[in-house]
C-alpha cells in the first residue's frame, strides 16, 4: 500500500470527528442553552394523547332489524400523574357515590403499569354528575370526561342468551388475548354472540391527543387516529319469531329452540329465566352480580344450549328409526299392549294399557310397551349408535360459547365410567330416553332437523352474515354441505307418519294448527329433582319441513300439556302471521316458501 | 488452548466492548420506549434477546472465514442480493406505503435491503480492487457506479430513499479511499445534485412532506413537522441530566412517533440528557475511530475497502438518524445502528463488527 491511501483514510476519519462535533454541538445548543425552554414546552403546554373506545358492531336480526347497537354516554376517568391527591378522590367520590379509597386503589393499581393512560372509575354518568365535575374543575385536574359508546341491548331481556352481556376484560382473558389490542379496562364479550364474535365486533380504539391548559381543560385538539368501530354482524335470529317465543314461554323455566331444517339456521332461541344485558352494558355494578348469579334460577345459564335433560319420550323418535332401519319394524308391525312389560323377575309398567297397537298408533300415543319391546330387539349398541348418528350426545358446533354435550350410553361407556355391566332393563330405560341419556334442547332440534330434511345432519348457527361499519357484505356464513346420515328413506318416511299421528290423534294435539301438517312428539322426563320435565319436539309442514321446534318446560309434568301448546303458537306465529312469513330466506326461495301456509290455509 | 489464546488476542477489544456497550444500552432504551406500549411490557426486549442471538451467531460465522473466501464470492452473492432486492418488490409486505419486508411466516419479516447494504461492502470492495485506481476520469468509475446503481434503484422502487442514500455514503466513501480524485468525485456529485430536481418527481407524498417539514417544520405542526417538533421538545428538555431512565413525559406519552425504532435517541436525549448523549455519541465516535484504524492496518486494498465501507454505512446511518431527531437532516427513516429496534437492523450491525474483526485478525503483522 502507498501512504495516499493512509491519507486519504486519516482523512475520512477527520470527517467522522468533525460529524460528531456537530452533532455535539447541536445537542450543546437544543439541551443546555434552550433546555429550559424545551422544558416548559414540554410541561407546560401540556399535551395529552387518550385513547378513544371504538364503538362495537350492530348485531342485526335476520330482516336486519337492530337487536344491540351503541348509544353515547359519558365516562369519568382520572390521570393518575394529574391527580392532586386525596381531596380530588374524595370529591369524585362524593359526586360518583363511591367510596374515595376504592377509587384510590384503583388508579395506584392501574398507574403501576401504565401512569400516562387515563383510568376509568365510572362509565355512564349522568349529565347532572358531569355538570358538578365540570364546575369545581379546578379541584379537580387530574379528571377526565370521555364520551364513549355504551352498548344498547335494544330490547331489554329478548334473545339475551344468544347475545351474551359484556363485562371488564380479567387479568386471564388480557392474557389469553397478550398483542391482540386487548387493554386493562376494556369491555370484552363475556357470553354469547358478544363473546364468540368479540373479535369481529370490537373494533380498534382510536387516540387523541389534545393541548389541555394547566387545570386539564382541552385548548385544541392536536391529533386524532380516529377509531375504528367494528363489524356488524347480521343473526340468523328472526326477531319477531323470538318475541313469540318468549310469550309463549312466559314465565316458565324452560328452553325453545325454532330452527331451520335445511340449512341450521337458529330463528328463534329463548332459556328462561333470563336477564337484561342492559345491566352489563357498563360493567355490572357487584351487588347486582352476586344477586343474578346466587339466583337459584340461574337466568344466566343458556337452557337450550348450555344444560343437558333427560329426553323421555322425544328419544322415542331414535329408537323407532333405529327400529325402522334396522327392520325390527315396519309400519305393518302390530303389538299388544297390557299396560306393563315383564322382563325376569321386574315388571315395567306403561302409563296406560293401550291394547292391540299397531306401529304408527304406538308412536302417536306414546307406548311405552311397544317401544320396550323394540328397544330390546335393537339392543342398546345400536340405539346409541343412531341417538349419535344423530348428533345427539356431542357439541352441535353452534356458534356460542361453553356448549353442553350430553350423553349418549353403552354398555361399553357403563363399565368403562361405572365398572358396572349393562344391565337388560337400562335398554329399556334408554329405549324411552331415560337413565343416562342426556341432551340439550338444540342437540334435540338438530336431531329433528335431520328426520325432517331427509336424513343430513345441519350444523346449527347463528350467524348469518358479517358487515364492515359502512354497511359492506364481508362475509357470508354458508352452512355447506350437510352431513348425510346412512338412513334408509323409508324408515324416516314411516317415522314422520307416526309424528303426524302424534300431533292429530295422539298426545301432541295440542300443538296442532288448523291448516298445517305438523309432525311431533311429546316427552315427559321423569327426573329426581320434583315433577317431570315437559318436552315437545315437532317439525312442519310435515312433508316439506321449513321449521323445526322443540320446547322443554322444566317440571311441566306432561309434555302434551305443557309443551305442546308453546309449539303450536310458534308454529302459528311462523306461518300465518303476515308479517313474518317473508322472514323466511330470502330471494327466490321466499316465493315457494310463501306458498305453503296459503295453501294449507286453503284446505 | 493456545489457539483459543490467540484467537482471543487477535480480537479488536475495544471494537467488541464498544458494540457490547451500545447493545446492552439498546435493550434499555427499548424497554423504557415500548413498555408502555401493548399489554407485555416484555415484547419488544424479548424480540431483541432473540435478535441479538441471531445477530452474533451470524458474526461468528463472518469472523469464521477469511474475507478473501467472502471476495471470491462476490458474483454471487451479487446476483442473489438483486434478486432478493426483486423479491421484495413482488412479494414484499406493504406498511406505511413502503414495501420493504419480505415475510417468513412465524419467524417474522426481514428486510432484505440491510443485508443488501454489506452485499454492496463486499462485492464493491472486491471490484474496486480488481481494478485498481487511482482513478482520474470520470469514465473509470462508470463501472462502479453501475455496480452500485443497479441495486440502488430497485431499493428507491420500494422505495426507501435513507438507505438509497446509504448505498451513496457507502459508494463515495469507498471510491474516494480506493484512490478516486477528487475532480471525477465532484462531477459524479454535481451530477446528482443537478438531477436532484428529477428524483422529486419519484417521490412519494409523505417523503415529498417529509422534506417540506424539514425545510420549515412550524407549516405542518400536526403533520410531518409534528414528529420533528415533538422529538426536539423531547431531546431539549432533557437538558444536561436528563428526566432519568424511563421518566421521559415525552417519549412516554407516545408524542414522538416511531420512539422506539428511527426515534430511538429522543429516548436518550429526554431521558439521559447531553451527558446520556454524549456519552452515547462517543461509544460511536470510538467504534467508527478502531473501525478507521482497522482500516489503517488491513493487509491488502480488499481489507481495506471493506473496513471503508463499513466505516462509512455506520457513519452515515449514526449521522443523519442522530442529525434526524435534533432537527439536523430530514426524516429518512434509517434506524440507529446498535438502539433502535428491528432486527434486520440489529443482525447488519453485527455482521459489520464480524467484517471488521475478521479484517483485523488477518492484518499484516507489523503494527504501526
Amino acid at each position: 500500500m502507498t501512504t495516499d491511501p493512509q491519507r486519504r483514510l486519516t482523512l475520512l476519519r477527520g470527517t467522522v470527528l468533525l460529524l460528531f462535533l456537530v452533532l455535539v454541538g447541536r445537542l450543546w445548543q437544543l439541551q443546555v442553552l434552550q433546555g429550559e425552554e424545551f422544558l416548559r414546552l414540554s410541561e407546560e403546554n401540556r399535551i395529552r394523547s387518550y385513547p378513544v373506545a371504538a364503538p362495537r358492531g350492530i348485531i342485526y336480526d335476520r330482516q336486519g332489524r337492530p337487536l344491540v347497537s351503541n348509544r353515547p354516554s359519558f365516562t369519568v376517568s382520572v390521570l393518575p400523574m394529574e391527580v392532586e391527591g386525596s381531596q380530588e378522590f374524595a370529591l369524585l367520590g362524593k359526586f360518583l357515590g363511591l367510596d374515595p379509597a376504592e377509587i384510590a386503589k384503583k388508579v395506584e393499581e392501574a398507574a403501576r403499569y401504565r401512569p400516562f393512560e387515563p383510568v376509568r372509575i365510572a362509565r355512564d354518568v349522568s349529565l347532572e354528575v358531569v355538570t358538578k365535575i365540570e364546575e369545581r374543575r379546578l379541584e379537580l385536574p387530574g379528571t377526565l370526561i370521555q364520551a364513549e359508546p355504551v352498548r344498547h341491548y335494544l330490547h331489554g331481556s329478548l334473545a339475551a342468551h344468544v347475545l351474551g352481556y359484556l363485562g371488564e376484560i380479567s387479568g386471564e382473558e388480557l392474557k389469553a388475548r397478550r398483542g391482540q389490542g386487548y387493554s386493562m379496562g376494556d369491555l370484552i364479550g363475556k357470553a354469547g354472540i358478544e363473546r364468540e364474535y368479540d373479535p369481529l365486533l370490537r373494533g380498534t380504539n382510536g387516540r387523541l391527543q389534545v393541548e389541555v391548559d394547566a387545570v386539564g381543560r382541552p385548548l385544541k385538539v392536536l391529533g386524532s387516529i380516529p377509531p375504528t368501530p367494528g363489524n356488524s354482524l347480521v343473526l340468523t335470529l328472526d326477531a319477531e319469531l323470538q318475541r313469540a317465543a318468549e310469550e309463549a314461554l312466559g314465565d316458565r323455566k324452560g328452553a325453545i329452540v325454532a330452527m331451520d331444517p335445511r340449512s341450521g339456521e337458529i330463528l328463534a332461541l329463548v332459556s328462561h329465566p333470563s336477564f337484561d344485558p342492559n345491566l352489563f352494558a357498563v360493567g355490572i355494578s357487584a351487588q347486582a352480580w352476586r344477586r343474578i348469579t346466587k339466583d337459584p334460577g340461574l337466568p344466566l345459564v343458556n337452557r337450550a344450549v348450555d344444560m343437558t335433560y333427560e329426553p323421555g319420550s322425544v328419544f322415542k323418535v331414535v329408537t323407532a328409526l333405529a327400529a325402522l332401519d334396522v327392520g325390527v319394524a315396519t309400519e305393518k308391525t302390530a303389538i299388544n299392549c297390557p299396560g306393563y312389560l315383564r322382563m325376569g323377575n321386574w315388571v315395567f309398567k306403561d302409563w296406560k294399557a293401550h291394547g292391540r297397537i299397531n306401529f304408527t298408533e304406538g308412536v302417536a300415543q306414546s307406548c311405552n310397551v311397544m317401544f320396550w319391546i323394540l328397544g330390546r330387539q335393537v339392543g342398546a349398541e345400536r340405539l346409541a349408535e343412531y341417538a349419535r348418528r344423530l348428533g345427539m350426545g356431542q357439541p352441535t358446533g353452534v356458534d356460542l360459547p361453553s356448549e353442553a354435550r350430553g350423553l349418549i350410553p353403552d354398555p361399553n361407556w357403563k363399565e368403562q365410567e361405572k365398572g358396572e355391566p349393562w344391565y337388560p332393563g337400562e335398554t329399556l330405560n334408554m329405549a324411552i330416553g331415560q337413565g343416562y341419556v342426556q341432551v340439550s334442547p338444540l342437540q334435540v332440534a338438530r336431531a329433528l332437523s335431520a328426520i325432517a330434511n331427509g336424513g343430513t345432519l345441519p350444523r346449527p348457527h347463528l350467524l348469518r352474515s358479517v358487515l364492515s361499519p359502512e354497511g359492506e357484505v364481508l362475509e357470508k356464513v354458508s352452512h355447506g354441505p350437510l352431513e348425510p346420515i346412512p338412513l334408509r328413506p323409508r324408515s324416516l318416511e314411516v317415522l314422520r307418519d307416526g309424528m303426524v299421528a302424534v300431533v292429530t290423534r295422539g298426545t301432541g294435539r295440542s300443538a296442532a294448527v288448523p291448516g298445517l301438517s305438523i309432525a311431533g312428539k311429546t316427552g315427559s322426563a321423569e327426573n329426581p329433582l320434583g315433577e317431570p320435565h315437559a318436552w315437545f319436539g315437532g317439525f312442519a309442514p310435515a312433508e316439506d319441513p321449513q321449521l323445526v321446534v322443540v320446547v322443554l318446560v322444566e317440571f311441566g309434568r306432561r309434555g302434551g300439556v305443557a309443551a305442546a301448546p308453546i309449539a303450536q303458537k310458534i308454529f302459528a306465529a311462523y306461518f300465518s302471521e303476515v308479517g313474518l312469513r317473508p322472514a323466511h330466506g330470502t330471494g327466490s326461495s321466499l316465493g315457494a316458501e310463501g306458498m305453503v301456509p296459503q295453501e294449507a290455509r286453503g284446505r | 488452548m493456545a489457539t483459543l489464546r490467540r484467537f482471543l488476542k487477535s480480537l479488536d477489544w475495544t471494537l467488541l466492548s464498544t458494540t457490547v456497550l451500545l447493545v446492552i444500552a439498546g435493550i434499555f432504551l427499548i424497554y423504557s420506549a415500548t413498555h408502555m406500549k401493548g399489554d407485555d411490557p416484555w415484547a419488544f426486549v424479548r424480540a431483541r434477546f432473540f435478535h441479538l442471538f441471531l445477530g452474533v451467531s451470524a458474526m461468528a460465522l463472518l469472523i469464521s472465514m477469511d474475507y478473501h473466501a467472502l471476495a471470491r464470492l462476490w458474483m454471487p452473492l451479487y446476483v442473489v442480493n438483486l434478486l432478493l432486492l426483486f423479491l421484495v418488490l413482488i412479494i414484499g409486505r406493504e406498511t406505511q406505503g413502503a414495501q420493504r419486508w419480505i415475510s417468513l411466516g412465524f419467524l417474522g419479516t426481514v428486510q432484505p435491503s440491510e443485508f443488501a447494504k454489506l452485499a454492496l461492502v463486499i462485492t464493491l470492495a472486491t471490484h474496486l480492487s480488481s481494478r485498481r485506481g487511482p482513478y482520474r476520469r470520470l469514465r473509470e468509475l462508470v463501472p462502479f457506479l453501475l455496480h452500485a446503481g443497479v441495486p440502488m434503484i430497485l431499493i428507491i422502487q420500494q422505495p426507501d430513499l435513507g438507505t438509497a442514500l446509504v448505498y451513496l455514503a457507502i459508494l463515495f466513501g469507498m471510491l474516494y479511499a480506493a484512490g478516486a480524485e477528487p475532480r471525477p468525485l465532484l462531477s459524479v456529485a454535481g451530477g446528482g445534485v443537478a438531477l436532484s430536481p428529477l428524483l422529486w418527481l419519484f417521490l412519494k407524498d409523505y417523503q415529498r412532506r417529509r422534506l417540506m417539514a424539514f425545510l420549515d417544520p412550524l407549516q405542518d405542526p400536526l403533520g410531518a413537522g409534528y414528529a420533528i417538533i415533538q422529538s426536539k421538545i423531547a431531546i431539549g428538555s432533557g437538558q444536561i441530566l436528563g428526566k432519568g431512565y424511563l421518566h421521559g413525559t415525552q417519549t412516554m406519552l407516545q408524542f414522538v412517533p416511531e420512539h422506539h425504532t428511527d426515534f430511538i435517541f429522543t429516548v436518550v436525549g429526554e431521558e439521559l440528557g447531553f451527558v446520556g448523549a454524549v456519552v452515547i455519541l462517543s461509544l460511536f465516535l470510538v467504534w467508527l475511530w478502531r473501525a478507521v484504524a482497522i482500516a489503517m492496518g488491513a493487509r491488502d486494498s480488499l481489507g481495506m475497502l471493506i473496513a471503508v465501507g463499513v466505516t462509512s454505512m455506520m457513519a452515515f446511518h449514526v449521522f443523519v438518524n442522530v442529525g434526524m431527531t435534533i432537527g439536523l437532516m430530514p426524516i429518512t427513516g434509517i434506524p440507529l445502528p446498535f438502539l433502535s429496534h428491528g432486527g434486520s437492523a440489529l443482525v447488519t450491525a453485527l455482521m459489520a463488527v464480524g467484517l471488521l474483526l475478521n479484517v483485523w485478525m488477518r492484518r499484516r503483522k507489523i503494527a504501526f
